[in-house]
């Protein structure tokens, strides 16, 4: 591998470092693009013979004389990330070009690693790992080559070959290997004097807007990521799905848009660290929720939550019957929550009934729909189901010059999306003088088979509509079932691709980003624990031992180990060499056979010193010499040297 | 051999690589702390695996080695002989790469490239032993900075080497210089040795040669005589070395003899001569297709002794010994 194949590799790596700078955002593409420009060009004019100086030494001493000023005010300016990852990409375009003086590979390798970590460490996407694992392998070329190099020059030699490729990948095996052995058990406690920054992670939103607005256009864009996943026992399944996750309740009209009324933040008291929302009616079951926070500290509890476990705090707001968290910085969170079949308030409510204006043509319709019926729930019921077979569902309303307003859905095109179905319901329940109002949320979402959880994804949002009854708000969805998020067919691979994706998501959220000091704390606890049940069961399974086992078992025990013992002694006597057994009768006559020595040479230093015994040990000698450096093998005859040895031996011991 | 500027004492040494990498691992770790971002604690534990298994790598590959010294047994004070390091990588796992075997008595360090896993090899290292006698190669010190270059390993590995170092011989200008013609160039030697004219008979001793056996007053005597023949002068020397080392005499000075003789002896076999070669307790003769090296192997490994011992000379004899009032070395020296 000759030096400029050498240095183009090295100059790849650099550029490979900050390639996830652009997917991440950290930084702006524009500096970055200059970077990878300036890299490019020395590698052209390395490729063509020249050198790597694309702009002279002296230049960029004076640029980085008057980008330092820069960098300060840019670092006071709170963006101090930015501001370092800039200047170490000017570093690394500075290396190469100084290398041409001195030799600073090194130092540019450990540049390449530090624009690296600044790439993974603002990265949260899994596919990171990719990059992960292409950048190991170069950069262990590049310190293996860097090892051969410098040990070479240190005793005066060159060094022309390249790295192999397969001890990369043995080296970056085991880095990965330990690594992930290191990743669980390094402590996850924070700094408590300096404490540093967590910069927004993510630019994800909900599909749910904060109001409806009707006078706009609603595009709704397919997002698989995922927002919360629930895990729910089998004796759940049946009465909590599909899956309904509230977020926003949209209690006040306003001139065709539907509102959340803001009554601010109250906190719960934790009792006995679960937070109780509401009090619960009819059977229990738990879940498991894991929620990624898209906007500020919102929860998406499933409808009949009645308490929730494992928060730090829980505050009931902005609107009523929404509730939110602290989320000190975190990303997402692991909390376990208690369902109802329904769920009653905590206290007693005033409901009013929505501003909703309702004209005589909408009070006919809704009238026409409940007939005979008085009590709230039936008339929900009638409402729903004349809605969902009377009406049509369409993702984009009829183009028309105005929007189409909810009067319009109910009386005349009756097709819409399910924020459509949805106000219509509260605007007939309305003008029955029934309490009702707009939920948003997400609907559905898909049981994952691998990892026993249902994935709720931002596509999944879903608009539906909660009646008062007069002592508990009761769920009804006027979309068409078979129209809500959640009803698209897939072929069996994709469902399984699907599945498998997201299981894998799921690792890395849940192992990987989210990975902290509580899942430190019960692994350890995990750990122990077995610990404890296997010693306690060893403990037990001695003493039934102890119990069974007799005087003649354990005579019997004994005689076998012996046995075996004598055994395996025997053949290791067989097995070991005989010329370790003539070292051995040497050194018992003061000769030290050392590795190098021969057999002939130790007789010679024998006979010198005691000619009598190399007299007797010099055909044994003989002997060994030809059965193991001639090609004839004779049947029997190392035993027979074994035999001879070991008379010699008591002759000379008597 | 001069100490390599990488020679250090103990076992193991940070290289300038490894120390700002150990930094900037620290760095990491520190970011990692404060901001508790996990994709920071993955690049940490990383590093930390790329520390710890060069380490081991480095560490578990030397541990492995073993070495073995072989190839010639004799050698020359002050000059490099080539022997054969059989070196054997015992691990089943590591490949052992870049080592450097660096020993006082290599004449440079030898790079080793590769060995490996449960592989043998031979590797050809130039010797430099400064004082004849024998040499005990007790230890050798392997180095190496392999994985990652981020330590520099050293191990010391204990040998069974023994190598008969013959004197130093003095360079050719003062060889030649010193070398006298031998005297009598046409004249025997009046000594037995090997010649043509019979110089004297003897009994038959065991071993004798049949050849030399006097068959007509081996008839007349009725046992087996032997003749001997009288050694060439023209063709052979008689050099006498006095190892006797006067108390004003210092240890270099008869270090010097010792090389003088040698290299006296050395050019002598050099141009065929038949040496018969004494001193207290040895007589050595070589002939034209014999080797000189059991005179070199006496001449390596005698001593001074503080008592005169009376030898056996001629008129002709080359005697090498220290001059009583001066302490020097004198080739001419009668006895």
């Amino acid at each position: 591998m000759n030096a400029r194949a050498r240095e183009i590799e090295l100059l790849l790596l650099t550029a490979l470092s900050g390639v996830p700078l652009y997917f991440n955002g950290a930084i702006g593409a524009a500096p970055l693009a200059v970077f990878h420009l300036a890299l490019a060009g020395m590698i052209y004019r390395i490729a063509h013979g020249g050198t790597a100086e694309i702009v002279p030494e002296g230049v960029l001493r004076v640029i980085a004389l008057v980008y330092v000023p820069l960098y300060i005010l840019d670092a006071i300016a709170n963006h101090a990330i930015a501001a370092s990852t800039h200047l170490v990409l000017f570093i690394a375009v500075y290396q190469p070009i100084e290398s041409i003086r001195r030799n600073n590979r090194a130092q540019r390798v450990l540049t390449a690693a530090l624009i690296f970590v600044a790439s993974v460490a603002t990265s949260t996407d899994i596919t990171i790992v990719l990059f992960v694992i292409v950048f190991g392998f170069m950069m262990f070329r590049q310190l293996i080559l860097l090892s051969h190099i410098e040990t070479a020059a240190s005793i005066g030699h060159e060094y022309d070959d390249a790295p192999s490729n397969r001890t990369a990948a043995f080296y970056l095996v085991g880095s990965t290997v330990l690594a992930a052995v290191l990743f669980p058990i390094i402590p996850r406690t924070r700094n408590p004097l300096v404490q540093g920054v967590s910069g927004a992670l993510t630019n994800a939103t909900t599909g749910l807007s904060t109001t409806i607005d009707f006078s706009q256009q609603r595009a709704s864009v397919p997002d698989p990521s995922v927002v919360s996943r629930v895990w729910m026992g089998p004796d759940a399944l049946p009465f909590f799905t599909p899956l309904r996750l509230r977020a926003n309740v949209y209690d006040r009209y306003m001139g065709h848009v539907w509102l959340q009324s803001s009554r601010g933040y109250r906190d719960l008291a934790a009792r006995d660290g679960i937070f109780e929302i509401a009090r619960p009616v009819g059977f229990k079951r738990s879940a498991r929720v894991q929620q990624r926070f898209v906007r500020n500290g919102r929860i998406y509890l499933p409808t009949g939550t009645f308490a929730i476990n494992g928060l730090v705090s829980v505050m009931e707001g902005p609107s009523p019957d929404t509730f939110t968290t602290a989320t000190a910085g975190r990303e997402s969170a692991t909390f376990d929550i208690a369902m109802a079949r329904e769920v009653m308030p905590l206290r007693n409510e005033r409901v009013r009934i929505l501003d909703y204006p309702v004209t005589p043509a909408v009070a006919a319709l809704a009238h026409q729909i409940v007939g005979n019926a008085t009590d709230t729930e039936a008339q929900s019921r009638r409402i729903e189901s004349y809605m969902t077979t009377h009406f049509r569902y369409y993702m984009q309303p009829v183009q028309r010059a105005r929007p189409l307003t909810i009067e319009e859905f109910l009386l005349k095109d009756r097709r819409g999306h399910c924020e459509y179905f949805a106000a219509g319901m509260v605007a007939l329940m309305t003008a029955l003088g029934k309490p009702a109002h707009v939920v948003g949320g997400f609907y559905g979402g898909k049981l994952n088979p691998l990892t026993g959880y249902f994935a709720m994804r931002l596509e999944d949002a879903h608009a539906w509509v909660e009646v008062w009854t007069g002592d508990r708000w009761l769920t009804f969805d006027p979309t068409p079932a078979a129209m809500r998020p959640g009803n698209v067919r897939e072929g069996l691979l994709r469902t399984y691709l699907s599945a498998l994706n997201d299981s894998v998501n799921f690792f890395w959220d849940r192992y990987v980003l989210t990975y902290g000091l509580g899942d430190q704390v019960a692994f350890a606890m995990e750990v122990l624990m077995r610990l404890r049940n296997a010693l306690g069961r060893s403990h037990a399974s001695l003493s039934m031992f102890r119990q069974k086992f007799t005087f003649i078992d354990a005579t019997n025990v004994v005689a076998v180990l012996a046995a075996l013992a004598a055994l395996v002694l025997f053949i290791r006597r067989r097995r070991r060499p005989l010329f370790d057994d003539l070292s051995g009768h040497l050194r018992f006559l003061g000769i030290e056979v050392g590795p190098a020595m021969t057999m002939e040479e130790a007789l010679r230093i024998l006979h010198d010193r005691r000619p009598e015994a190399a007299r007797d040990l010099a055909p044994l000698i003989a002997d060994y010499e030809d059965e193991m450096f001639s090609p004839r093998h004779v049947h029997g005859r190392v035993a027979a040297i074994r035999r001879a040895l070991a008379g010699v031996r008591s002759k000379l011991e008597t | 051999m001069t100490t390599q500027a990488w020679q250090f004492d103990g076992v193991v040494r940070f290289t300038r690589v490894g120390t700002s990498f150990l930094v900037f691992t620290f760095v990491i770790g520190f970011a990692a702390l404060n901001t508790g971002n996990n994709p920071l604690y993955i690049a940490l534990t990383f590093m930390l695996g790329c520390l710890l298994l060069s380490g081991i790598a480095s560490k578990g590959g030397l541990k492995h080695l073993a070495i073995e010294l072989r190839g010639a047994e004799e050698a020359w004070a002050g000059r490099p002989v080539s022997l054969v390091l059989r070196i054997t990588n015992r691990s089943a796992i590591w490949n052992v790469r870049d080592v450097a075997i660096v020993s006082d008595d290599l004449a440079q360090p030898v790079l080793v490239p590769i060995i490996g896993k449960r592989e043998t090899i031979d590797v050809e290292a130039s010797f430099l032993f400064q004082r004849r006698g024998i040499a005990h190669v007790k230890r050798i010190d392997l180095y190496t900075r392999y994985p990652f270059g981020f330590f520099l390993k050293k191990r010391r590995v204990r040998l069974e080497g023994d190598v008969v170092v013959f004197p130093r011989l003095l360079d050719e200008e003062a060889a030649r210089e010193r070398f006298r013609p031998i005297a009598g160039e046409q004249e025997n030697a009046n000594r037995p040795g090997v010649g043509t004219e019979i110089h004297s008979f003897r009994e038959y001793v065991r071993g004798d040669s049949l050849r030399q056996i006097y068959w007509k007053k081996s008839a007349s005597l009725g046992r087996w005589i032997m003749k001997q023949t009288e050694l060439d002068s023209a063709r052979a020397v008689h050099v006498v070395f006095d190892p006797y080392k006067p108390r004003e005499a210092s240890d270099e000075a008869f270090e010097e003899l010792v090389s003088e003789t040698a290299t006296y002896l050395f050019h002598a076999a050099r141009r065929g001569l038949t040496i018969l070669f004494t001193m207290p307790r040895v007589t050595i003769v070589t002939s034209e297709s014999e080797s000189a090296s059991a005179a070199f192997h006496a001449l390596a490994l005698v001593e001074p002794l503080h008592e005169p011992v009376a030898q056996g000379a001629d008129e002709n004899s080359v005697v090498f010994a220290l001059q009583r009032e001066t302490g020097r070395g004198d080739e001419r020296a009668r006895a």
